[in-house]
């Protein structure tokens, strides 16, 4: 695989980067619901407590692939999991699954 | 991709191809359900294993579902058609595609199928039928059941308490979506298929129940309909079966899929078979 210009970041981000960049992408999706000052931690659940429905998700995976391109494919991180654990995913698990791959993809 | 407009209706689509580069296998069209349901229900489950098989996975949210447009009139099943129909003229898909659909998703499928034979490679209905006097007359009453409970607060509170605050989330949205619009009244009011044109339609098609369903004991009559249908029943399982039994969803739409000509890509499709089997 040729690693594209766009995929090259110089340094990876930290885990409190992408949860930065990952709470505005929600607050965007909240702020439909009229919930935007909603707090958003590591620990916050996607849908007990951020009230989210599936298809925000959908509009989440498409801000990330937006953000980060291929090298996030959060659909395929997502089909890997049965209801339940969708269902209890919080926002940390997202956030530090989008760190190990970007870091992986800057080793490659 | 994510929002075009069909006739004035924009409409969410969401397409997944294979990452490989080569041209995709076949078209497969995933249509989701009434009220609760939107394309989320395979774009987490369904449709990323497909675009993995080297498929081209095309799904939208129905009009008033998910993030498409909710106009307040406009929801007989042949508004639905007329959509799906658009959405196809519109990206230029003309050969033949193969349908799954989830519940009235499925429905749909049938109706294109008996509008447009020739574009209808195959259908893959889960827990699902074709729109007959009997569908009208019980979606009548499943729908005027859900507009007057899903308006209550305790309603709701009990669906949070015994389902959980998700599927709570989903009822409200339903609420809304029946308190909003004329589907309630649209849907009961569609226009029917004869039996004739469902008689003549000839793609193969699978359909695909929970053994615990209420729809289950149609198959031999949707079996004896159809020109070319088959059944197969899912162990343990109501009406919910995408959702809760997703491997084995998987299993049965690749293997499906295979068995109607699509060359897939790797051994996904025997490795789904296996381990759905194990």
């Amino acid at each position: 695989m040729t690693v594209s210009e766009q995929t090259v970041d110089l340094q990876p981000p930290t885990e409190q980067e992408v949860l930065t960049e990952i709470t505005a992408m929600l607050a965007a999706v909240l702020e439909e619901y009229g919930l935007d000052d909603a707090e958003v931690t590591m620990e916050s659940r996607f849908t007990e407590d951020l009230e989210l429905e599936s298809i925000d998700l959908v509009t989440l995976a498409g801000q990330l692939q937006d953000r980060w391109g291929d090298r996030i494919n959060f659909a395929e991180f997502l089909a890997g999991m049965e209801l339940d654990e969708i269902i209890g995913l919080t926002v940390g698990r997202l956030v530090r699954h989008v760190v190990d791959r970007l870091q992986s993809a800057g080793r490659s | 991709m994510a929002f075009l407009d069909l006739d004035g209706l924009r409409c969410h689509v969401q397409r997944l191809g294979p990452q490989d580069g080569r041209p995709p296998a076949a078209t497969v069209v995933l249509l989701h359900g009434l009220l609760t349901d939107s394309l989320a229900s395979y774009y987490f489950t369904l449709a990323p294993a497909l675009a993995a098989a080297g498929l081209d996975v095309l799904m939208y949210d129905h009009r008033g579902h998910g993030r498409t447009a909710r106009p307040p009139a406009g929801y007989r099943l042949e508004h639905f058609v007329d959509d799906l129909e658009a959405l196809l003229d519109r990206l230029e898909i003309t050969g033949p595609v193969q349908l799954v659909g989830n519940s009235f998703g499925g429905t749909v499928a049938f109706g294109l199928a008996a509008r447009r034979p020739a574009q209808v490679a195959g259908i893959l209905a889960i827990e699902s039928e074709p729109a007959s006097r009997a569908w009208a007359v019980k979606l009548d009453g499943i729908l005027r059941k859900a507009e007057r409970h899903l308006a209550e607060e305790e309603t709701l509170a009990w669906v949070a308490e015994q389902r959980g605050r998700h599927t709570a989330r989903l009822a409200r949205s339903a609420g809304a979506l029946l308190a909003g619009t004329s589907l309630a009244r649209d849907i009961p009011a569609s226009l029917l298929p004869a039996e004739a044109e469902l008689r003549a339609i000839r793609c193969p098609v699978l359909a695909v129940y929970g053994t615990e369903s209420d729809l289950a004991p149609q198959a031999a009559w949707l079996d004896g309909l159809l020109a070319d249908c088959r059944s197969t029943f899912v162990p343990g399982q109501e009406h919910s079966v995408l959702i809760e039994a997703p491997e084995t969803v998987r299993a049965l739409t690749l293997s499906w899929l295979r068995e109607h000509g699509a060359r897939l890509r790797g051994g996904a499709a025997r490795r789904e078979v296996e381990r759905s089997v194990r």
